[in-house]
């Protein structure tokens, strides 16, 4: 077991250097940052010449890459462009804990990351929670009352939900409890923003400002899980020894609960498991149209200016997570199914 | 007593063995009827002949109209592109049954042509994911080894860079330079073959992992080993015996994937990166309707209700072939 | 050895709950408030009403009663969030949009574009010796009452200072314009004037001197320190400035606030100004409909009528110098040959029916179709060219003269064997795409082909060594927005100089046409250096005529810039180039 780990570890190095040099060499189609920097009369030639050259963006794609990896302190360039190279790099480089600097606010990465980070986690991990209880309880339930009519309408209802579209959802809730509940005199929910900045970041203007996020996320996912747990309860259901069980005189409820569930929600939760890592992506389009100010906003902001110190920097970081729980998963695996043999 | 037996003559001799016969069925007709017997799928399987119908002779029958800025009755995709900015954002009427769009585009026609792109998408993709997850399933399991490792580690590379990010690289990359296909009458944009690739390549994964699983588990197996003993050839074993019975996750698998290929090209399209306009797609039209949300729900109602039907009838078909294909249903 | 799941449960989800409750309460950190901002603490001698300050006739008279008595929030809204604060490492308009709540230039324009004294105590002009003889030296007097927002005075040496941050090689700024190409140096003669000295008598001065100023007493020790400004936590933190208001916070992707300033001249009515960010545009119009925003930014037409439809909200168009355009590739290495000939352009602008396509996707009103590029630049829109007419039959016989018919009776013209199927490129917006499709359909039934391609942002803004579809000539007719590059102020003849050509020679050229004309030239030459805007504004007429004549440019329509303005706030006047200009005189009743 512990050669086993230790040598996924080591595995995982060669890993995440190949995966930094696939994501870095994608990142040469993703655009040109200097193009317009986001204004709305794209600089002159002269000016974006000048930027790509002060920038290092005028470097060949593999020395960019060698620089992010080990920085350009120990190498001389030429800032002022008169041809002469004659001063050393800002940067350290990611292996000596540098991320960089992003191309449009100038701010370190590492910065930038730690400050949206807790945002998203806060939603994604409330809705989380939220799935997985949702979908646990529908799941069973229809599975227990299996083809009849109630489990036709949760089943309908299920896929009616999960081929919602986000961003309709998203918007719709919108325009319903935030525009129109107001309209008609009802308690309403704020449209836009993780709290009212005139109010300030308490718990009860995150919580309001957070309900349709979380119930746009909660809605289409439960829908989807709540099926997988179904099936997965109706395969547990027909096994042997809960029809012993059963014979036994169990009462139903601690059959379904004690017995079944636990089997039942084992792959459910490393379903859940898997999805961790992307957590940390948060969810763009939600995040994008409530104005949440999330990891997820910040990576498609990013993408659309082509930063990609900031891409790279939250992608590695995913990439590192990834490996981290797909590790964790296999292992777990291991002690939770003995017939499995990691060799 | 009396009443046992209605004739009087017949004897209580068992009949000779030899008349006592069972035809042996096939696992695979097991299956077709277990399928039968599963009311939601097959409500489901007529459900998606009447889609297929919809948007294949669909356009032939009902698409026609007279288009005013060409002073002429068009019929088929020709009316689908006519546009009427003057009959821009109307609801259904006796004209335009499903109304029309932000530039006067009959909605009726445009999800006829849509569904066409839509549905093509939605399987083609799925036969690029089944192939190259089936493909790097097999031969990771069978092989084992470094084989194994080497693609296990490949899939989690993949696995590891977020979708959202592979799909604008991809789209940005090919966009505009893919040139545009004649299939079947219709000339499809560059964009709908980049979206087609992206969708495959970007959800191989998960079943390449769960074939690989399958394999693993039946390469163990007695009759396996002893096909190799007897010195059988690796592609045989993998045809004849290994392939035949992970068909089951395979089949399951491939018929949710179309529905969800059919919903990641809307989500897709909510970044622009889609079939793009003018070709229609169940997914870029809701795109556009987007900011007509509240304004003008004609817009969403009608491709969004298509979407809707055809996810929930290829998913009741996914329970059915999943029910019918497990022994202990 | 199973885990006891239930246990492990309990365990993890009291962490996660613990988390969550303390994430919620303490959020990301914050950029710090200001902690010295004088807010109602500033001896009364600065809130008098600044008599010698010679403000142009029209504009409000300061009251001299509004001191520390701040009131009122205004929420504004804002599409894409700023870069950065630092208007030397930002273009985007968004940032220069908050500049004039914190960081005002020598002068803004107000709503009629006319120059508002803001730093300076006047415009410098030939009259009062701010401008030369020779139009080469400006003057600049500054007001001698105004200060810092932490109480140190704004002397001439800021303005040196500026200069010599934006010309030294340690920071990368983003544009050294207009510094670089025409001004030799800038003192001090004395603590309150500052003198610049052009290398000619370059006309756009008074649109591009000194827009912005730093604070030298803040900004020189960090550049002493850090040996380049580009990290400076004032950059993104801008705690002392000088306007109507001073920023306190800025919670990226969530909101910037700005507190009342009591120091700056004409001290604000409101106490704090918000800005929120939302990017998505149909959640901003839900936010704009349930009131939680007051000024909505850079809408568009199709939202008016659905934004004023309760009568809550008004929407206001600001001419910010943008045209919705058509440019004509006539690059003969690159065009499409039937480009070439001005009689196929006229038919092209013939054919295409403009005024319905406004009237029916925008708004004839608040977007009328254009007949020049300068038309929504005040004071040099055209008075005497009308916007090319729509005339079908007229293109038609025109392209037939020139030798365009459909010899082969495919439905598309064609000449010497080559197909009249033209290339029309713009960005993903779906507006234009929605034009693409309308144009298309109108000129199929002339029997003009199109070739509609659509290019992302990035892409389609690179240059010639990127592989730029407009700067490679790879379009026959390019659609998108444009202006000036400094409005009010009308330059813009890099567009079509011909020593400005995009080529392998010329890799950085700006002039995407191909377009070559001596006499423009010679206009261009004229207009850049008359600073006096009459005498300019008939070099222009002149220049308009001949791009007029020679069909390289087609107007689509004027593209204002949209505000929504909530009926809560009041006293806005937007102005196009400093949009935010009077927000000393808003009052909100929230």
């Amino acid at each position: 077991m512990i050669v086993y780990i230790v040598r996924r570890l080591l595995q995982a190095v060669p890993q995440l250097v190949i995966i930094s040099i696939v994501l870095f060499a994608l990142m040469q189609a993703i655009g040109d940052p200097i193009s317009t920097l986001g204004a709305r009369v794209p600089p002159r030639p002269e000016e974006k010449a000048r930027l790509r050259r002060m920038l290092g963006l005028d470097q060949p794609a593999y020395m960019q890459y060698v620089v992010w990896l080990i920085g350009n302190d120990w190498l001389k360039l030429d800032m002022d462009g008169d041809g002469v190279r004659e001063t050393p790099g800002p940067r350290r480089g990611i292996l000596r804990g540098d991320l960089g600097n992003s191309l449009v606010t100038r701010q370190p990465v590492v910065t930038m990351i730690a400050e949206r980070l807790p945002n998203t986690l806060l939603l994604m991990v409330t809705a989380e929670v939220v799935i997985i209880v949702f979908s646990l309880l529908i799941g069973v339930y229809s599975a227990i009352k299996r083809y009849t009519p109630v489990d036709n309408v949760i089943t309908a209802g299920a896929f009616v939900g999960f081929s919602m579209p986000v961003f309709w959802l998203a918007l719709m809730m919108m325009y319903l409890f935030a525009v129109n509940f107001k309209r008609w005199g009802l308690p309403y929910l704020p449209t836009i923003g993780m709290y009212d900045p005139a109010v300030g970041q308490t718990l009860g203007e995150v919580v309001r400002h957070m309900v349709m996020p979380v119930a746009t996320l909660s809605i289409i996912s439960v829908a989807g899980y709540s099926r997988y747990v179904r099936a997965s309860m109706i395969e547990v259901l027909h096994q042997d020894y809960i029809r012993t069980a059963r014979a036994k005189g169990v009462r139903e409820w601690l059959v379904v609960y004690r017995h079944a569930l636990k089997n039942a929600s084992l792959p459910f939760v490393t379903l859940i498991g898997l999805d961790i890592p992307f957590f940390l992506a948060g969810a763009v389009v939600t995040e994008q149209i409530f104005g949440w100010p999330g990891m997820g906003r910040m990576f498609i902001d990013h993408t659309n200016r082509s930063d990609f110190p900031v891409l790279m920097g939250i992608l590695m970081f995913i990439a590192l997570a990834v490996v981290v729980v797909q590790l964790l998963t296999d292992v777990t695996y291991s002690f939770l199914d003995p017939r499995i043999r990691l060799n | 007593m009396a009443t046992l037996t209605a004739d009087p003559t017949a004897t209580l001799e068992p009949a000779p063995i030899a008349e006592i016969s069972f035809k042996p069925r096939s696992p695979s007709e097991l299956a077709w009827r277990r399928f039968r017997k599963h009311k939601m799928a097959m409500v489901g399987v007529g459900v998606l002949v009447l889609l297929a119908l919809y948007a294949t002779l669909g356009g032939m029958l009902w698409s026609r109209g007279y288009c005013a800025p060409v002073q002429a009755t068009l019929s088929g995709e020709a009316w689908a592109n006519c546009n009427d900015t003057g009959q821009k954002l109307q609801g259904p009427s006796r004209e335009h049954i499903f109304g029309t769009d932000a530039i006067g585009r009959d909605i009726f026609a445009r999800t006829i042509y849509g569904g066409q792109i839509s549905l093509l998408i939605g399987l083609t993709a799925t036969l690029v994911e089944v192939v190259l997850g089936t493909l790097v399933g097999v031969v990771s399991a069978y092989y084992g080894g470094w084989v194994d490792s080497l693609l296990m580690r490949f899939t989690e590379a993949m696995l590891t860079i977020p979708s959202l990010f592979l799909l604008i690289v991809m789209a940005k990359f090919f966009g505009g330079k893919l040139p545009a296909l004649n299939l079947l009458g219709r000339e499809l944009s560059g964009s709908v073959v980049v979206i087609i690739v992206i969708i495959g390549i970007t959800s191989w994964m998960y079943l390449a992992r769960i074939v690989r699983a399958n394999v693993l588990s039946l390469r163990e197996l007695d009759y396996v080993s002893a096909a190799r003993a007897l010195g059988v050839s690796n592609t045989r074993i993998i045809m004849s015996h290994l392939l035949p019975n992970t068909f089951a996750p395979i089949i399951v698998s491939s018929s949710l994937g179309v529905a969800s290929a059919i919903l990641s090209e809307t989500y897709v399209s909510f970044f622009g990166l889609g079939v793009q306009v003018p070709t229609a797609s169940w997914g870029n039209m809701l795109e556009s309707a987007y900011k007509y949300l509240a304004s003008a729900p004609w817009l969403w109602f009608f491709p969004g209700m298509l979407i809707v039907l055809t996810v929930l009838a290829i998913n009741f078909v996914g329970d059915g072939l999943q029910d019918a294909f497990d022994p202990r249903g | 050895m199973r885990l006891q799941k239930s246990s492990l449960w309990s365990v993890v989800s009291t962490l996660v709950a613990g988390a969550l409750l303390a994430s919620a309460c303490t959020g990301a950190t914050a950029t710090p408030a200001a902690t010295e901002v004088p807010a109602n603490t500033q001896s009364p001698a600065n809130t008098q009403a600044p008599a010698n300050t010679p403000a142009p006739a029209d504009t409000v008279a300061p009251d001299p009663t509004a001191g520390p008595d701040f009131s009122g929030s205004a929420t504004i809204t804002f599409v894409q969030e700023p870069d950065n604060l630092n208007p030397l490492y930002t273009t985007m308009w968004f940032s220069a949009l908050t500049t004039q709540f914190w960081l005002k230039g020598v002068w803004s324009f107000d709503d009629q574009s006319q120059p508002y004294p803001e730093l300076a105590a006047e415009i410098p002009s030939a009259e009062n010796g701010g401008v030369s003889e020779d139009g080469q030296t400006i003057t600049i007097r500054l007001n001698p009452d105004v200060t810092w927002s932490d109480g140190e005075p704004l002397t001439a040496d800021d303005f040196v200072f500026t200069y010599d941050m934006v010309m030294s090689d340690q920071n990368i700024v983003l544009s050294r314009a207009p510094y670089e190409d025409y001004v030799t140096s800038v003192e001090a003669a004395d603590p309150q004037t500052v003198v610049v000295h052009m290398n000619s008598s370059y006309a756009a001065w008074l649109t591009t001197l000194f827009t912005v100023v730093l604070p030298k007493h803040i900004l020189e020790p960090v550049f002493a320190a850090e040996g380049t400004l580009d990290n400076a936590e004032w950059n993104r933190a801008p705690t002392v400035g000088v306007g109507p208001f001073v920023f306190t916070e800025w919670e990226p992707q969530s909101h910037m606030i700005f507190t009342a300033n009591a120091t700056w001249i004409r001290p604000p009515k409101l106490e704090q100004i918000v800005v929120r960010m939302s990017p998505d545009d149909a959640a901003q119009e839900a936010a704009i409909l349930a009131g939680d925003t007051q000024i909505g930014a850079f809408l568009d037409a199709s939202q008016v009528a659905r934004l004023e439809a309760d009568g809550t909200v008004q929407v206001a168009g600001t001419p910010g110098g943008f045209d919705e355009s058509w440019f004509l590739n006539v690059n003969p290495d690159t065009a499409h040959p039937a480009m070439l000939d001005v009689n196929v352009r006229m038919a092209l602008a013939l054919a295409t029916d403009r005024f319905t396509i406004v009237q029916d996707l925008l708004d004839a009103e608040i977007n009328p179709v254009n007949a020049t590029f300068w038309d929504n630049t005040p004071g040099y829109a055209t008075e005497t060219l009308e916007p090319y007419p729509y005339d079908p039959a007229e293109a038609a016989r025109l392209l037939d003269a020139a030798g365009w018919v459909d010899s082969n009776g495919d439905g598309t013209r064609d000449k010497d064997g080559v197909e009249l199927v033209l290339r029309y490129i713009t960005n993903e917006r779906e507006l234009r795409k929605n034009v693409q499709a309308v144009v298309q359909q109108e000129w199929a039934a002339l029997g003009i082909g199109t070739e509609l391609v659509n290019h992302s942002a990035d892409i389609f803004w690179n240059d010639f060594t990127n592989g730029g579809p407009q700067a490679k000539g790879e379009y026959d007719i390019a659609q998108y927005s444009s202006s000036p590059l400094g409005p009010p102020d009308p330059e813009a003849s890099d567009g079509w100089r011909c020593n400005q050509i995009a080529n392998a020679d010329k890799p950085d050229g700006a002039n995407w046409q191909g377009y070559c004309n001596p006499d423009l030239d010679a206009l261009f030459d004229q207009q850049a250096v008359t600073a006096d805007p009459t005498a300019r504004k008939a070099i222009y007429k002149d220049i308009q005529q001949v791009m007029y004549d020679d069909v390289i440019y087609i107007g689509m329509w004027k593209d204002p810039d949209l505000w929504s303005i909530h009926e809560t706030l009041h006293n806005v006047r937007l102005s196009g180039p400093t949009p935010f200009w009077n927000a000393a005189e808003w009052t909100s009743d929230k």
